[in-house]
């Protein structure tokens, strides 16, 4: 029989498809930006997709890769509605924190409290900068007007 | 054909390994306000213990090309994931990400998916995360926030996922080829003239026209030649407008659902904060932020 050939492609990328789902649920569950939470979901959105043409693959069906198609769509409605939520619970709250929703938790949840809230900006981030544009250079009476070598 | 030399547990104790590795190394490099690079490199030397152990633990694909396309986009694909739940910052979470989906599409491509992996790169890194980038820009707070450099749980997270990971990676490693009679592909009956039509007028593939042209009990042979990949794209068009017409009209309608939807929260959302920003609302917010 033929399939044992593509057994251990199958099985590669099962893991990979697992790996994927498994880092998606752990960002889903442990990371506080709403961004970065819908980010890991749709991790695990690529893990399943991943496992399903891994399956069509290896059954020689069309039945994976179609419902790949639709989990792309689905994706993108969930993303297009899910980011709208975000911005309406940015521009409620200042902050992109799924903490700051806390009470909408159960009556015997106890609290979210960070105790030790690490301080504001201890490493600040170096991002690329630009030349500004549209911004006169500080005039200068000692520069010549032109260069001496063209 | 003979049977793959197969030991159900033999990669078991590496998979406990790689499991411990992950626990330890999501642990370490998941954001815990106690960054320290000796801490990152620590962690990150874990992560790349366990995906040694995992790829140890892997199957030999046949080809050495194959095999070593395949290792790299996984690697990719896995590497650039774990970069975007552990990164302090969401706009290189969401970089990070869209590394992952070149990897996922190099896999799905891998995999004889040609449509599916373009497509991942056209509607998630093409759509999806710009939208993700846009809405980082709008709402994203000057320099590093807090709730990004803590996390919840991360011990408890990191355990439920890499035991999650270590069933999964079990059972897929139990997976063995079953009869051929148990799984009959669906599609067989549809999808076997056209694909003995073209190798038949073509003639190219070599090894494959023998097997698929032998009529339609041989639908399940010749996956080492993918039987997807002759006309792939106008096959899948056939595939996903004959027998899933239905759903491509149900998909059709929820897009424009989603869209409607989304422009009448944004501009309900809207007036409502332009209403009564005093009274509760804002009440609630507080309350919420303390």
């Amino acid at each position: 029989m033929n399939t044992a050939q593509s057994l251990p492609l199958l099985q590669n990328a099962l893991t990979v498809g697992a790996i994927l789902f498994s880092l998606g649920l752990v960002g889903i569950l442990t990371r506080r930006n709403l961004i970065v939470m819908f980010l890991a979901a749709e991790m695990m959105l690529q893990g399943i997709s991943v496992s399903l043409v891994a399956w069509s693959r290896y059954h020689g069906d069309w039945g994976g890769h179609v419902l790949v198609i639709f989990v792309l769509t689905v994706a993108a409605c969930e993303a297009a509605v899910a980011l709208v939520f975000v911005l309406q619970a940015f521009s409620r709250t200042g902050r992109l924190d799924a903490a700051a929703w806390q009470s909408l938790r159960e009556a015997n949840v106890a609290r979210t409290v960070d105790h030790e809230l690490p301080s504001i900006d201890t490493v600040p981030p170096r991002f690329p900068t630009l030349a500004p544009a549209g911004v006169l250079p500080p005039a200068d009476e000692n520069e010549p007007l032109q260069r001496e070598h063209v | 054909m003979t049977p793959l030399p197969f030991a159900p547990l033999s990669s078991g104790p590496l998979l406990a390994g790689a499991v411990l590795a992950t626990v330890a190394s999501l642990w370490l490099l998941l954001p815990n306000g106690r960054d320290t690079a000796s801490i990152r490199w620590l962690g990150s030397l874990l992560g790349l213990a366990a995906l040694a152990a995992f790829i140890a633990a892997g199957r030999r694909l046949g080809g050495l090309g194959e095999e070593a396309v395949f290792l790299i986009v996984s690697l990719v694909a896995v590497i650039s994931a774990a970069a975007t739940i552990v990164s302090r910052s969401p706009v290189y979470a969401a970089i990070w990400f869209a590394l992952s989906l070149a990897g996922v599409a190099g896999v799905l491509l891998v995999l004889g998916a040609q449509f599916l992996g373009v497509a991942t790169i056209v509607v998630y890194a093409g759509a999806i995360l710009v939208m993700f980038l846009f809405v980082l820009m709008l709402a994203q707070p000057a320099g590093l926030a807090p709730y990004d450099r803590v996390s919840n749980e991360p011990f408890l997270s990191a355990l439920a996922g890499a035991v999650l990971l270590g069933v999964l990676s079990l059972s897929i490693g139990r997976l063995s080829a079953g009869p051929a009679t148990c799984c009959e592909p669906p599609s067989r009956t549809t999808a076997s003239p056209s694909t003995a039509t073209p190798s038949a007028t073509t003639g190219e593939p070599a090894p494959a026209a023998g097997d698929t042209a032998s009529g339609p009990a041989a639908g399940m042979t010749a996956t080492a030649v993918d039987p997807l990949a002759e006309n792939h794209v106008a096959r899948l068009g056939g595939e996903l407008f004959g027998r899933h017409l239905v759903a491509v009209e149900a998909a059709g309608v929820l897009l424009l659902v989603a869209l409607i939807g989304a422009i009448a929260v944004v501009s309900r959302g809207e007036a409502a904060l332009a209403g009564d920003t005093t009274t509760t609302r804002s009440a609630a917010g507080r309350s919420a932020t303390r």
